[in-house]
């Protein structure tokens, strides 16, 4: 049922010092709190993640490069005045995830998104995201350790520990030859 | 090591591990059965860190008594008679309704943080190791439960009703959290663990207040559950029935 159904939030993390957060999927979430926390356990059970991020998808502004072609754009856009820090992500190749690129200061969400396309206007977008600074619920540095610091000595959760790629590509290799021998 | 004082320490890592494992276990039944998926998830992650800390627990008392610390925690867990179990009987309890379950991590978590808080400066090097490593899992388990606690409790009638009936249930249990086990006065004088009454008393404060926040006050007047860990409830003889029940089959299977 869609009416019982909990509000979607997008999950960003970081995986590492210096690196931008990227979309890591969604989750539902009766709140941000539990939204946060919930977050930690679906996405980040695996050692590599150092920061989170979580802001409810429907206060998520998203552009397409193909809308943004299109002179008229801008109709159908909210027309908000809420002014304030708006983050910008950009979604660069298809198989990609969203990316932070970095916050503007913006009279509202569409203003936001023109001051995006200029500031970053060597970004190449596939999709633009803007969203308002005030919607995110982040992890409290102090709450960082016992979110992350137990997953670094659990390799076993990590797909590279396993050593699949190889392992397929030995099993296509033998099937090549055998089939080649046929 | 004194060897009064070695037969006190087995028994309090028993003590704790097993409490560990079959916390871990119950909350293991709600994987494919939570509510929702992400609870589905994180529930299956707490039953997994709980498993984990009942395994580093077993391995100390491995080491303690000179067994194989590969083989000895699957030997206590999957070929004891219920009788030898040393677990605290709120751990042993069917897993019940959400609520139920909510509660029981809820009072487990604070207990254990307590405890552990006590453990970190063990004069037992061992003890102080992994009371240190597995006390973030313990904080993260903790902020999951308590904010379930205020959701479940503030939430609706249905849901308040379900906290309070469970809390009423649970309450009298949590006195055998803080009972000593035989001779633990001796690991206390050794400054290998807290006094337990002293870590009644950290723990009672802080939960009182944020049960009475979440408008589940702790119930007052029950009769607590004053009995040894020798001495165990009916769930735990199911409980063993079905998870030994493949060791037993096949005794040294291995796959």
């Amino acid at each position: 049922m869609s009416d019982s159904q909990w509000p979607r939030y997008q999950v960003f993390e970081q995986r590492r010092e210096g690196a931008p957060h990227e979309n890591a999927g969604s989750l539902h979430a009766p709140d941000n709190e539990i939204a946060l926390q919930m977050a930690r356990d679906i996405f980040v059970r695996r050692p590599t993640c150092i920061d989170l991020w979580v802001a409810p998808a429907a206060m998520i502004f998203a552009r397409s490069a193909e809308q943004l072609a299109d002179p008229a754009w801008r109709e159908g856009a909210p027309q908000d005045s809420t002014p304030g820090a708006y983050r910008v992500f950009a979604k660069t190749r298809h198989a990609g995830t969203h990316q932070f690129l970095g916050t503007v200061e913006a009279e509202g969400t569409l203003s936001a998104l023109e001051q995006a396309l200029e500031t970053f206007s060597d970004t190449a977008a596939l999709v633009w995201w803007i969203v308002p600074d005030s919607a995110f619920t982040e992890t409290d540095p102090d709450d960082a350790e016992s979110l992350f610091a137990p997953a670094n000595d659990k390799v076993y959760r990590d797909q590279a520990d396993y050593h699949t790629v190889s392992l397929m590509r030995n099993i296509r290799h033998a099937q090549a030859e055998r089939s080649s021998e046929e | 090591m004194n060897p009064e004082i070695k037969a006190a320490l087995r028994g309090k890592l028993l003590a704790m591990a097993d409490d560990d494992l079959l916390l871990g276990h119950r909350n293991s039944e709600w994987t494919g059965h939570a509510p929702i998926l992400e609870e589905d998830i994180a529930f299956a992650n707490i039953a997994l860190d709980e498993i984990g800390h009942a395994k580093l627990w077993y391995e100390i008392l491995a080491d303690l008594e000179g067994e194989d610390r590969e083989t000895y925690p699957d030997r206590l867990v999957f070929h004891r008679l219920t009788s030898a179990w040393r677990s605290a009987q709120i751990t042993e309890l069917d897993k019940g309704d959400f609520a139920f379950t909510i509660v029981r991590q809820y009072l487990c978590d604070t207990a254990e943080l307590a405890r552990l808080e006590g453990l970190r400066t063990s004069s037992y090097t061992p003890v102080a190791e992994v009371a240190n490593k597995i006390i973030a899992e313990e904080h993260y388990h903790h902020r999951h439960t308590r904010a379930w606690v205020r959701r479940l409790g503030l939430g609706t009638e249905e849901s308040h009703e379900r906290m309070e009936r469970a809390l009423h249930n649970l309450w009298p249990f949590t006195a055998q959290l803080f009972a000593p086990v035989p001779d633990e006065a001796l690991l206390v004088e050794a400054g290998i663990v807290p006094d337990p009454q002293a870590v009644k008393e950290a723990w009672e404060g802080p939960v009182r207040a944020w049960l009475a926040e979440c408008n589940l006050p702790a119930p007052e007047g029950l009769p607590p559950v004053n009995i040894g860990r020798e001495i165990h409830t009916e769930h735990l003889v199911t409980l063993l029935g079905e998870m030994q029940s493949v060791a037993r089959l096949v005794p040294e299977g291995v796959w």
